[in-house]
């Protein structure tokens, strides 16, 4: 690497439920993603114009989170004019996809200080309301694409996840985000939203459902199951895993990720910007890594991801202190820790997106800081944030605190 | 020579269309039809204009004669653009248009309707209306994709659309397809003024300012998104992807959701021009239209001279033929020796007889009147045909011959429904071996089309012409072929389920394996079809087979059929076969009785290969016997009696597009690698020295 990419601060909102009684359902996105970069500015105290660009995850890029949030954020907030603004989508990888964006910009040189974050109102703009190339039925028919529900429920049974597997994964995310809210390991990153009239309006997440248990998520119906047998989805993937004579269908809303709104920023830059603004970083970003992986199952991307991360930094799955496993579906951190042989307790320390929630476009950028707060907690060195993406790819990143 | 007629009633003509001996849809319709509304829009202050026909039928749809030999997708692409055209003029030229179906509209036919403002049908179950494209590989061509969904909503026309099966008028009225029913010729143009009369001004909804489907979802929504991954997968599941024209059903009317009217059609046409001019197409067109139209005819003009028929053993089969010549008029004799088994004959047939909807209640039991069912033989007295459909088994069926035919009429006929055993055989025991016959039915005989029909050398050819005959009278499709152990059929279904076990007891995964099957276009896997036909009943004319032609079948398939027999595994009927019947998967316990080691090369194109080569070198074998007497019924007896592949146009034209050439040595060296069932018969060798094709080229 030219120039070393250093992460100086994360913040990100507090999840509100992402329906019409969920309390940021009356907050824009705009306002979200105004809120995260206004308080990292705020808490590094760099003026206006210094900021090289903002780049932005959003998944659902129409109505409230049409027309490039990220520059009408940036216009909205206290940057000026100057800092440009751009928005990304690479499905549920997003997020962390801006935290790679920015980290190769700055480490390539060509940039010095570059904030990356994302933004999603799953409560306002409804998922799938962007329409769907990937859902054409050309790519159904033609592709084996099929909901990611189906998907994971794939994943699961090509890795041999029974329902109490995946239902006792959900309850610990459910125990260990109740822990961490109630230890306030959260507490760093966390910047409450406010109205107009600076009154609260969400400061905690709210979606984890506390007291859940493998017994009280065993009374859920799979979700996907009748799209699966009834409706042919089933039969769909077999273009791809003939094999597959029936779907364990497992999943349901107890654990898979929760729907959402929330927004995060991260600030990353040079040595020499950080100097500029009195700034002292927090961890540097060791490797990134992007790929593409077999998109029926779709949701198996984090393990390549991963590998070609290590590769890239020269580490092994051992040199990793802790990971943040992006929590889409329970069977996707089982795959990952069956795959790499990780104990449970390095992934996910504090819960994840099943009791947290999943705000499409940010979660990469949240779990990007709440592994980075979970290092200097313990005083560990490494962390690797990875998430699964939709149509077959899986995104990693890994970091390294200084 | 115009192909119209006008009439003008009180400013409202009426335009009958009547070109050629049909009206189909080609150049010469297509004149008609633009001119025929030229003129009519010309009568002076025109109110409306009502659409008819001067033949039976109001249209049957495109002329298939013109469209199989074309190639060209630019000359096909043309002609749906201008009859496009057309359709589009005749429905925004400002005065109302009325389809008044006075017969079948199907495929173009219902398409012009649909570009009518309003279409008025007879109220008669004789009137056939809908799209029925895909079953010849193709998708309607003049808008049907496009505006069907505005008339009875995006789910219910795609689903009628890619199952391509007409409906009746009544039942199409129901679903919207047609907007009026009429009873008689003169209520069809009274209603058809009437609604002109009431709608002065009508535009297509597809030319509303906001165009609205009916029902359901709103296009470019995430319910729309769900609806059409919902058909795609629904679709997929009955397909396996083996069939090309339903899925350019969905997509072009998903890609009609995001477009303009007028570019939707032109999706359309493009799509349409790919499948006409494409080898699917040719194949089924081939088969299913013209082959299947010939084959209709076989017995046609023929006479049966059968008033009284007798079936022996009164089991699914007996039971269905009697209850289908009792249907046909025929007063019928179902005798078996076990009592409850005409108790479910008895019930079979007045179940059968209550789904006859058409008929009421006294037609109905007119049909079940005419059935004796008995357990003594002196009913059969002065039969003119008994059709044998008892246990597969020589002596038995010798005694029971001699046993009936002393019973029968003068100049009757004996029919034998065996599935395998030649027929020659059979008729040993017979005095009369000239009016001896094989009719091979299929299962369920109510809904199979196919029969079989077998001629021995001893069988005279009056015996043939009244079996054909009484084989047309049950409405069944004919074909003959000559004598042999399994004639022609039976030979390909066995190579088929055999093939199946000889897979799984190679190794290969049986999920797979029976998915090679399905995403090959086969209707039914081999191992669950040979479920249904219960495996004790394989085993036992597998053994049979070994006793009459003397062939040893040393086959480790087989061994691993008479394993799950020996554990009581007997199929469908016993709840357990390959598969557990209860949830319909794959018997888990499979895997522990194959003893192979997995196989080096598999997966589905390799599977995919050999159960289709399998059958192929079967069909080799049999026209080397000499037990096809016209090749297009081994097109017709493998997909209308056993499922075989529809999206091929059968086993002959499966062979035509892979060519002899390359199939001959592929089978030679898959019988090197595997065994001497892919092996090509001398028939196969000699065509791929000469370069030969079964069919002429399209």
């Amino acid at each position: 690497m030219v120039t070393e990419a250093y992460i100086y601060d994360a913040v990100r909102t507090p999840r509100g439920k992402g329906k019409d009684s969920g309390s940021l359902y009356i907050v824009k996105p705009l306002d979200l993603l105004v809120t995260v970069l206004d308080a990292l500015q705020e808490r590094n105290g760099f003026g206006p114009d210094v900021v090289d660009d903002v780049i932005v995850g959003c998944v659902t890029q129409v109505g409230d989170q049409g027309a490039c949030i990220a520059r009408t954020a940036v216009l909205q907030s206290g940057y000026g004019d100057r800092p440009p603004g751009q928005t990304v989508n690479r499905f549920c990888g997003s997020g962390l996809e801006t935290v790679n964006q920015a980290a190769a910009l700055v480490a390539s040189g060509f940039q010095d200080l570059v904030v990356a974050g994302g933004v999603e109102s799953m409560s306002r703009v409804k998922m799938g309301s962007d329409g769907g190339a990937l859902f054409d039925p050309v790519m159904v028919m033609g592709r084996g694409i099929v909901p990611q529900g189906v998907s994971a429920d794939l994943l699961a049974t090509l890795r041999g996840f029974t329902r109490e597997d995946v239902d006792t994964f959900a309850a610990e995310s459910q125990a260990r985000a109740a822990m961490a809210q109630d230890e306030g390991h959260f507490r760093r990153s966390l910047v409450p939203v406010r109205d107009e009239a600076g009154m609260v309006v969400l400061d905690t997440d709210e979606l984890p459902r506390r007291g859940t248990t493998a017994e009280t998520l065993a009374g859920l119906r799979a979700s996907f199951q009748m799209l699966g047998e009834q409706f042919g989805l089933d039969a769909v993937i077999r273009q791809a895993y003939p094999h597959v004579e029936k779907v364990n269908h497992v999943h349901h809303a107890g654990n898979s990720s929760g729907i959402v709104d929330g927004a995060a920023a991260v600030l990353l830059g040079n040595k020499e910007a950080g100097d500029r603004l009195g700034l002292t970083p927090r961890a540097r970003v060791r490797s990134v890594a992007i790929v593409g992986d077999e998109p029926v199952v779709m949701l198996a991307g984090p393990m390549p991801a991963t590998e070609k991360a290590l590769d890239k930094a020269g580490m092994t799955i051992g040199d990793i202190d802790l990971f943040e496993v992006n929590e889409a579906f329970a069977a996707v951190p089982l795959s990952f820790m069956q795959h790499f042989d990780v104990p449970r307790e390095k992934v996910n320390v504090n819960g994840g997106a099943i009791a947290l929630g999943h705000p499409l476009g940010a979660t990469g950028a949240m779990l990007l800081g709440t592994v980075l707060d979970e290092l200097e907690r313990r005083d560990l060195a490494t962390g690797l944030v990875t998430l699964c993406i939709g149509g077959g790819m899986g995104i990693a990143t890994i970091i390294e605190r200084v | 020579m115009s192909g119209y007629t006008i009439t003008t009633d009180d400013r409202i003509v009426t335009l009958t269309l009547k070109v050629a001996r049909v009206n189909a849809i080609n150049a010469e319709f297509a004149t008609a039809l633009s001119n025929g509304f030229d003129a009519a829009r010309a009568v002076e202050g025109v109110r409306g204009v009502i659409i008819t026909s001067g033949h039976r039928d109001f249209c049957v749809g495109a002329d298939i004669n013109m469209i199989f030999p074309l190639r060209d997708p630019e000359a096909v692409y043309a002609q749906c653009r201008d009859l496009n055209a057309l359709l589009r003029k005749i429905e925004t030229s400002g005065v109302p248009v009325v389809a008044a179906l006075n017969g079948s509209a199907l495929g173009g036919g219902y398409e012009l309707a649909l570009a009518c403002h309003h279409r008025v049908a007879i109220n008669s179950g004789r009137l056939m209306i809908g799209l029925p494209e895909v079953s010849l590989g193709l998708i309607p061509g003049a808008g049907g994709t496009q505006r069907l969904p505005y008339v009875i909503g995006l789910q219910p026309a795609m689903e009628h659309m890619a199952a391509g099966q007409p409906v009746r008028a009544p039942k199409a009225a129901r679903m919207g397809m047609i907007d009026a029913l009429a009873d008689d010729a003169d209520d069809l143009i009274a209603r058809a003024t009437a609604w002109i009369n009431d709608n002065p001004s009508p535009t297509q909804p597809w030319d509303q300012k906001k165009p609205k489907w009916p029902g359901g979802a709103r296009p470019k929504t995430p319910q729309a998104m769900q609806l059409f991954v919902g058909a795609s997968a629904f679709l997929y599941k009955k397909t396996a992807g083996a069939m090309a024209a339903p899925e350019a059903v969905l997509r072009a009317v998903y890609e009609g959701t995001q477009l303009s009217f007028d570019r939707g059609l032109e999706v359309e046409s493009r799509l349409f021009a790919r499948l006409a001019t494409g080898d699917q197409s040719k194949d089924m067109i081939r088969t299913l239209w013209f082959h299947r139209t010939a084959a209709e005819k076989v017995g046609v003009g023929l006479e049966h001279h059968v008033s009284k028929v007798t079936v022996l053993g009164a089991g699914m089969m007996g039971a269905g033929l009697g209850f289908l010549s009792a249907k046909a008029g025929c007063e019928v004799v179902l005798k078996d020796i076990q009592a409850e088994q005409l108790d479910a004959a008895r019930e079979h047939c007045a179940k059968q007889a209550r789904r006859l909807r058409h008929l009421d209640a006294e037609a109905q039991d007119a049909i079940l009147n005419r059935i004796t069912y008995t357990l003594e033989n002196e009913p059969i007295r002065g039969s003119d045909l008994v059709i044998e459909a008892i246990v597969e088994n020589l002596d038995v069926k010798h005694r029971v011959i001699r046993e009936v035919e002393p019973l029968l009429a003068e100049g009757a006929i004996f029919a034998s429904n065996t599935s395998a055993i030649p027929i020659a055989r059979l008729a040993e025991a017979s005095q009369h071996k000239d009016r001896f016959i094989g009719l091979h039915f299929f299962s369920p005989v109510e809904k199979m089309p196919l029969l079989e029909v077998i001629q021995p050398p001893d069988c005279s050819d009056e015996t043939l012409h009244r079996a054909l005959a009484f084989g047309k009278a049950i409405k069944k499709t004919n074909i003959v072929v000559n004598d042999g152990y399994g004639f022609y059929t039976t030979r390909l279904f066995s190579a088929y389920i055999l093939e199946g076990c000889q897979l799984l007891a190679e190794g290969h995964d049986p999920a797979v394996l029976e998915y090679a099957a399905r995403s090959a276009g086969m209707a039914m896997p081999p191992l669950k079809v040979f479920d249904e036909v219960t495996l004790t009943l394989g085993v036992h004319a597998f053994e049979t087979r070994e006793t009459i032609t003397g062939e040893g079948f040393d086959l480790a398939g087989l061994d691993l059929v008479r394993k799950l027999v020996d554990l009581g595994r007997t199929g469908k009927s016993a709840g357990k076969g390959f598969y557990d019947w209860d949830t319909r998967t794959l018997w888990s316990g499979l895997r522990d009785l194959v003893t192979a080691e997995p196989p080096a090369e598999t997966g589905l194109e390799h599977l995919q290969r050999r159960l289709m080569i399998a059958q192929i070198a079967e069909v080799g074998r049999v026209l080397a016997d000499g037990i096809i007497r016209d090749h297009k019924d081994v097109e017709i007896g493998a997909i209308f009696g056993l499922g075989f592949a529809p999206n091929t146009g059968g086993p002959l034209a499966w062979i035509d597009r892979q060519g002899i050439r390359p199939l001959v040595a592929e089978m030679q060296q898959l019988a090197e690698d595997y065994g001497d069932r892919y092996a090509p018969s001398q028939t196969f060798i000699d065509m791929a020295e000469r370069g030969e094709r079964f069919w002429d080229p399209t």
